[in-house]
């Protein structure tokens, strides 16, 4: 699903994912000039909420307000974090958060409770996408990269492209 | 005949010596990397959609259970005598424990970037490049004990919490559920840091490194710390009985949050053609000194 640039959110509630991304009381609808101004991947953008509580400071915010967002982009310990939520295209499809840390990809997955976690940082987690991304970089070593594998999700049983749903033997 | 899953801190040097050979020989094989990369991908979470089978679900225990066999299986194909010795976390809890020597496991990651410098799986030695990982180093990594924020390793407390519950498991059967022995050994609570890091869970981030990832399984140590897992699940049922069995009995149905999100007891457990029912009773296969 593609929501035009400054139209209503119409229909994103379909698009949040179960359970719902956490958040902190009185979460407000943003409209998707906070996801275009992080830049990244403008084109598959749409204003799905998820909030953030209490983003840890850091140098270089450019998104200084960072309570609710569809997209975020930090400087975290000397690292570029972007990311940006994708609706799931058909009901049947997740949404998922697209991040990227120096422009790797980091996969994040949901936990039930609502948390989330990264294959960096994989029996842990955390309240919300922000936090779970920071705690994969509290991992890497200086000048340590993140490899294609960290951009993988579980193949088996999990369900984030077309035609992994129930897979079962 | 069943042979014997001994305590790490008790092998002699010759059998430390034979675990490692016969590691590195299934490293160089090209079968570890198989073994990385079937965890990495069997690692789904309880808050997306799908078949979870490793982790979060009733079945953490028997899917690791037969993960160790096939890297057992896979070892004593290079050396008959060797079995996985297990790492009784609650005993050896030091940075110095007989873990962490240069014959065995190797130390600790150097402060810099956690390479660990010492023993047999240094990436100097050339015979453990780490293949299939999060980050594109090649060296295996450990943080023992987490320096910037120390914590400590469970304690026995910690794991008879777990035990002391005669139930294995319960709805929603995922890493939410407060009551069970499953969950509360593999350790997902509720909460946010290091209070509400249990048991299994506590054990990947005390270590660190590679263990805090999907690739896990790039440490040595991943095995050791599953064998004693894996005792755990033996002592509990023989601590509550007959009865203490495997749950789900039976599928959730149609209308459960949980249908055909987990493996019931005499269902198949991907990606092997074994049911958890059949990975109950290992007595004829191994068992624990």
């Amino acid at each position: 699903m593609v929501v035009p640039i400054g139209s209503a959110p119409v229909g994103a509630e379909d698009a949040v994912p179960r359970p719902a991304p956490p958040g902190p009381a009185g979460r407000t609808r943003r409209d998707v000039a906070r996801g275009l101004r992080a830049g990244a991947l403008a084109g598959v953008l749409a204003p799905v909420l998820a909030a953030f509580r209490s983003p840890r400071p850091g140098p270089a915010e450019t998104d200084p307000s960072g309570d609710t967002a569809s997209a975020f982009e930090r400087t975290y310990r000397g690292r570029r974090i972007r990311g940006v939520w994708v609706p799931g295209r058909t009901t049947a499809e997740d949404g998922r958060w697209h991040v990227t840390v120096d422009g790797r990809p980091l996969h994040l997955m949901r936990r039930a409770d609502g948390g989330w976690l990264s294959t960096v940082d994989h029996y842990f987690s955390h309240p919300t996408p922000l936090e779970a991304v920071y705690a994969a970089v509290d991992t890497l070593g200086p000048g340590e990269r993140l490899s294609d594998a960290a951009s993988e999700p579980g193949g088996a049983g999990h369900a984030h492209g077309e035609g992994r749903h129930g897979v079962r033997a | 005949m069943a042979y014997v899953r001994k305590d790490a801190g008790t092998l002699t040097a010759v059998e430390r010596l034979r675990f490692v050979k016969a590691l590195l020989e299934v490293k160089r094989r090209g079968e570890y990397d198989e073994f990385v990369r079937m965890h990495l991908a069997y690692y789904s979470s309880d808050g997306e959609r799908g078949l979870r089978t490793a982790h979060m679900a009733p079945s953490f225990l028997p899917w690791h259970r037969r993960f160790l066999l096939d890297l057992e299986d896979a070892l004593r194909r290079v050396d008959s005598a060797v079995t996985i010795p297990y790492w009784d976390w609650t005993r050896d809890r030091t940075t110095t424990s007989a873990l962490w020597t240069a014959d065995f496991l190797g130390g600790d990651g150097r402060r810099s970037d956690q390479q660990v410098m010492t023993g047999p799986f240094a990436y100097g030695q050339g015979n453990w490049t780490i293949e299939v990982g999060m980050t594109d180093g090649g060296f295996l990594t450990r943080d023992l004990g987490r320096r910037r924020d120390p914590i400590e390793l469970p304690t026995t407390s910690d794991l008879e919490q777990a035990l002391e519950d005669p139930v294995y498991d319960a709805g929603p059967w995922d890493s939410t559920v407060t009551r069970g022995f499953r969950n509360k050994l593999e350790g997902w609570s509720t909460g946010w840091g290091s209070p509400s890091w249990r048991n299994h869970n506590r054990v990947h981030r005390w270590v660190g490194g590679a263990m805090l990832g999907a690739a896990s399984v790039n440490d040595p140590v991943f095995w050791l710390h599953h064998a004693f897992v894996d005792l755990q699940w033996y002592r509990w049922q023989r601590r509550h009985g007959g009865g203490a069995r495997y749950l789900p009995a039976e599928p959730p149905g149609r209308g459960d949050e949980q249908y055909r999100r987990i493996v019931a007891r005499h269902e198949k457990l991907p990606p092997w053609d074994v049911t958890p029912d059949e990975l109950e009773d290992i007595g004829r296969i191994y068992r624990y000194a």
